[in-house]
């Protein structure tokens, strides 16, 4: 309600700043979209979209249960990840934030720390979800000792790859990175205008699986300080053999700059014989091309010499904003989404994984052959990025993906570009600049 | 149409006869040159905006390097008009072009008028001002001027996008109105000042007509500066997704659909098309304007 | 509509000072403020929209301004610490400063003599042809700066792009190539889409200044016997000396702050440390890093660098007194 009555107070300072100017035609950009919803008032919500499927369906519907439960309209807005962080920073500024937004969980400590985001620990206990919240992303939405990010999914990467392609060279799906690079080589020689295995240079989450894989680790905490660890002799190991593939040609020069969603639009198109990929993409690959339903399938990252290289469980919390100023219908927002019957609709349709633990155990054990490599990726191969606050500021400034772009554009071997990037990081993360 | 435009025009009929008369006898290599040059020219000017045009009907854009479109297809504009949003994003643009347009050229004028036609204190800072404003790098204001327009209670509203871009039109308009307006003979003025006229009156009927094909100009200017602006909408407009104008509806769309090339040239080609037939239809009135500032330079 | 009233109000003189004289004293009152009445409205939009914004970045720019700051408004000043870290940055040294500096000497030079060029070849040109190239140009013109840059970006894609095919089908390189990593190469794309974008407004500036040109004065040459070349350097150019300034003053300005035209080319929003440039870093490390105080303070740079380049155009190519 209130941000309505803030938009029209706005309007009318508008046309009063502009009369003043001698400029009354000119006022009548204000228009404020948006009506406000009746007597249950209207809630502003923010969805990530990327590459996971559109969101679209599944919030009509929630709207509309919303709508009954609480009278209220519900306003949801899609932003794409790319822009989002840049977005939530400006309206932060500007005090326009959404009242309730879908935030990724390396920035809810950084977004509470600016004072946006009210805390929802008495919620979360007057609604006895407390124990069944997902440790990890719970940890990760907690700042200075207080929850400001409700777990709502977790998501993981792992292995897809194109089972046409497959068949037509006579391979299986690989086991170990010896098995990759085999894969690789039939995949060129079977397809030579294909990629045979995407390396993307702008997507730092597929990058660690194989630092981790070699032994590596991206940062250690000793105390109180960050040590990044990407320059270490196993790290260097794991990412010379991942940037080695697109050094052999088995990637493309293309890729060097590519972000994920370059990605999921060239494996859609059936460009990609392998790649490392979201467990919220086979939905959106289907969605972008119908074609390939059916044509592709999943295993977890295989390790160095078998078993399972590790991979960044990544994830989302619904968070509540200062400036909602119904904050019970807001939580009646978070806990709709968060639990029950839209939780597990959410999952099964995105492909992410449910940030309750009794809704995730379900999950898990799905055998749906594109469910379960990935749940098994989720459960045995699961790794978190540095847990700190100020690993937002690593990814803002793109520490990983330069590294990975020099070295993929040959500008500096592997040797020179990790250790370029481990000094940043640890400088980061140390809260230097 | 001003005296200047027509004495531009009457100016081009004469190279064009010149040069045409040995062009029929034999071909110079002088000839030859300048066709070559010519056809060059137009290569470069002309080719992206035909390949723009080529990728958009184009339904398997960059599958081959063919110069037509090999699979045509209007999909990708209707894919593009409707689930893109673009309708809305180009009112949205229009509306903040004309109203920019219409408020920079006004006070523009009156500025440049005031440092055109007189000598008074502070007149040379007031130019050097308006000079130094220019400089400012843009996204270097983004947060000062963020932050302004939030105390303006402007954010989110195309109003407050008009205001933004009236500013950083106004610097660049006064300094050219000057010239033109400089360009206007004073024996006009003072021809009416005889005649009984006011200075309202001597504003209106002597100098406004003069100086409209610098006006033309600088409206261009004003124009082109908000249909293409960026920086500003993306952080002035935050979430107000149906408040969007075309630069940054064309960046979320292609946020969206980063390989779906055809669409988004289809996307480009919508944007561009209307300021192309703009600027080709006010050519003729634009290249008169800049006569007139450049008869005084 | 308050600056309405003083344009249509009835009062006399006041223009060029001795030109006409004799007006009432009561109306000279009005007279001496009517060239600031004028200027007002023009001048409270720059004050409240660019002058004060310009004073808060210096301001910004000695703080350590956060995401916390801004949305409490408190001040936390640092002194000089970010200019200090600005100034001694590696980055700044080998890699922001030539990136500006360099590309845009590059690109005035380029944009200028290109579009001087042009307006020459259009003066020379027929009706029919004149109006055919000045209406293409006016297409390269109109295409807005974030289209054109796409279109650039998709002429060049590695992997699907028409230049890459064309260089393939020729046989003149075996791989595609990613044309937006290396820096060198970046930024001849970069410098082909500004030169695209900004040689039409040199050119038609250029061809009207020639138009202008007294066609005596050319005659008188030719009969004193100077060729085309030294007509066009001893005769024409001269004439044009204001055109040419202004054109590039305005290049110049234009071309160091070039921002949309490399952020959004691939890895130009700070993933390709190589690219950047002062405008492009300043944003990155104001939007991505949180960092406000450190950004306004490279923002404070930038325009002193210009303001430096534009002191020097205006001492040697304008004379005061043609202001």
């Amino acid at each position: 309600m209130r941000r309505q009555m803030f938009g029209r107070t706005k309007t009318a300072v508008a046309t009063g700043a502009l009369l003043a100017l001698g400029l009354a035609a000119c006022s009548s950009g204000g228009s404020d979209g948006g009506d406000d919803g009746g007597e249950g008032g209207t809630l502003d919500v923010w969805i990530m979209q990327g590459t996971n499927p559109s969101g679209e369906k599944f919030f009509d519907e929630v709207g509309k249960a919303f709508k009954e439960e609480t009278g209220a309209t519900l306003n949801v807005e899609f932003v794409e990840w790319g822009d989002a962080h840049d977005r939530f920073v400006t309206s932060i500024a500007g005090g326009t934030t959404p009242d309730v937004a879908e935030t990724g969980t390396t920035w809810t400590p950084e977004f509470a720390d600016a004072g946006a985001l009210a805390p929802l620990d008495d919620y979360v206990s007057e609604a006895g979800l407390d124990g069944d919240l997902v440790e990890g992303l719970a940890e990760a939405g907690t700042y200075d000792g207080a929850l400001y990010g409700m777990p709502w999914y977790a998501g993981v990467r792992s292995f897809v790859y194109n089972t046409e392609m497959f068949d037509k060279a006579g391979i299986e799906p690989p086991t170990t990175w010896a098995e990759i690079e085999s894969a690789a080589k039939a995949l060129k020689k079977e397809f030579p205008d294909k990629i045979a295995v995407a390396v993307p240079g702008d997507a730092e989450f597929t990058v660690y699986p194989w630092v981790w894989g070699a032994g590596g680790e991206v940062a250690t905490l000793d105390g109180d300080t960050w040590t990044s660890q990407l320059d270490s002799p196993e790290s260097q190991a794991g990412l010379e053999f991942w940037t080695g593939l697109a050094a052999d040609g088995y990637s493309s020069a293309g890729a060097t700059t590519w972000r994920e969603t370059d990605v999921l639009d060239s494996f859609a198109q059936g460009d990609v014989g392998m790649a490392v990929m979201g467990s919220w993409t086979p939905g959106a690959i289907v969605e972008a091309n119908a074609d390939m339903e059916g044509k592709f399938a999943a295993v977890p990252i295989p390790g160095q010499d078998g078993g399972i290289a590790p991979s960044v469980l990544g994830g989302s919390h619904l968070s509540m904003f200062n400036t909602a100023d119904d904050k019970d219908l807001a939580f009646e927002f978070i806990e709709m989404m968060t639990t029950g019957e839209f939780a597990s609709k959410w999952g099964e349709q995105s492909g992410y994984f449910p940030g309750q633990k009794s809704l995730l155990e379900e999950a898990t054990s799905s055998t749906d052959p594109l469910v379960a490599p990935f749940a098994q990726q989720f459960v045995e191969g699961g790794a978190s990025v540095p847990v700190s606050p100020n690993f937002g500021a690593v990814q803002a400034k793109l520490t990983t993906s330069t590294m990975m772009q020099s070295i993929l554009s040959g500008d500096q071997d592997v040797a020179t570009a990790s250790k370029a990037a481990a000094e940043e990081m640890t400088s980061l993360l140390n809260g230097g600049s | 149409m001003s005296a200047p435009t027509t004495s531009a025009a009457r100016a081009s009929t004469r190279p064009a006869a010149a040069s045409r008369r040995p062009a029929r006898r034999a071909l110079r290599p002088g000839q030859v040159g300048k066709g070559l040059a010519v056809a060059g020219l137009l290569f470069f000017t002309l080719f992206p905006a035909y390949w723009m045009l080529v990728s958009a009907l184009d339904a398997k854009a960059g599958a081959s390097t063919s110069f037509v479109p090999a699979d045509f297809t209007l999909d990708n504009f209707r894919f593009v008009l409707t689930d893109g949003g673009f309708a809305t994003f180009l009112r949205n643009s229009l509306l903040v072009a004309l109203a920019t347009v219409l408020v920079s050229s006004f006070l523009a004028l009156l500025a440049s008028v005031a440092v055109a036609r007189f000598r008074f204190r502070l007149r040379t800072q007031v130019l050097l001002l308006v000079l130094v404003v220019q400089m400012v790098p843009l996204e270097a204001l983004v947060i000062p001027l963020f932050v302004q327009v939030r105390d303006l209670g402007l954010l989110g509203q195309l109003s407050g996008l008009i205001v933004v871009y009236v500013a950083l039109a106004l610097p660049f308009g006064i300094w050219m109105l000057r010239g033109f307006v400089a360009a206007v003979p004073v024996e006009l003025e003072e021809a009416a000042y005889l005649d009984g006229a006011s200075w309202g009156r001597m504003f209106r009927s002597i100098l406004l007509p003069l100086v409209a094909p610098g006006l033309v100009a600088t409206s261009i200017f004003s124009f082109i500066t908000a249909w293409n602006e960026f920086v500003f909408a993306l952080t002035l407009l935050g979430g107000e997704e149906q408040n969007y104008t075309v630069a940054i509806g064309l960046r979320s769309f292609f946020g969206q659909h980063s390989n779906d090339w055809g669409s988004i040239m289809a996307a480009s080609t919508i944007i561009t098309v209307p300021v192309m037939v703009f600027f080709i239809l006010v050519q003729r009135r634009l290249a008169g304007g800049l006569t007139a500032g450049a008869v005084k330079g | 509509m308050s600056s309405t009233t003083t344009v249509t109000a009835p009062t006399g003189s006041g223009h060029q000072p001795g030109s006409v004289g004799g007006r009432l004293a009561r109306k000279s009152v009005l007279a001496r403020w009517r060239p600031w009445l004028l200027l007002a409205p023009a001048l409270l939009v720059l004050a409240v929209l660019l002058l004060w914004p310009l004073i808060r970045m210096g301001m910004f720019s000695l703080q350590d301004y956060g995401l916390p700051e801004i949305v409490s408004g408190e001040a936390n000043w640092i002194g000089l610490g970010n200019y200090t870290e600005a100034l001694t940055s590696e980055q700044l040294r080998t890699v922001v400063l030539p990136n500006t500096v360099l590309f845009a000497i590059a690109s005035v030079v380029c944009t200028v003599v290109f579009g001087t060029a042009v307006a020459v070849l259009l003066a020379s040109l027929g009706r029919v042809w004149r109006v055919i190239v000045s209406s293409s140009i006016m297409a390269a013109w109109a295409m807005p700066a974030v289209t054109g840059t796409y279109v650039w970006v998709w002429i060049f894609d590695a992997d699907r792009g028409v230049f890459n095919h064309v260089l393939q089908s020729l046989g003149l390189q075996d791989q595609p190539v990613n044309w937006f990593t290396d820096r060198w190469s970046f930024y001849a794309i970069v410098l082909l889409n500004i030169v695209h974008h900004g040689f039409p407004f040199v050119a038609v500036t250029v061809l009207a200044g020639l138009l202008g040109v007294p066609k005596e004065l050319l005659e008188a040459a030719e009969i004193d016997g100077a060729g085309p070349w030294r007509r066009f350097f001893s005769v024409t150019v001269p004439q044009l000396r204001q055109v040419f300034a202004v054109v590039v003053i305005l290049s110049t300005i234009w071309d160091f702050k070039v921002f949309a035209q490399v952020y959004l080319m691939p890895g130009g929003a700070g993933s390709n440390r190589e690219v950047l440039n002062l405008g492009v870093w300043s944003y990155v490390e104001s939007f991505g890093q949180n960092r406000y105080g450190f950004g306004s303070a490279i923002a404070v740079l930038l325009t002193v660098l210009l303001l430096l380049v534009t002191v020097v155009y205006v001492r040697t190519i304008l004379k005061e007194e043609e202001l």
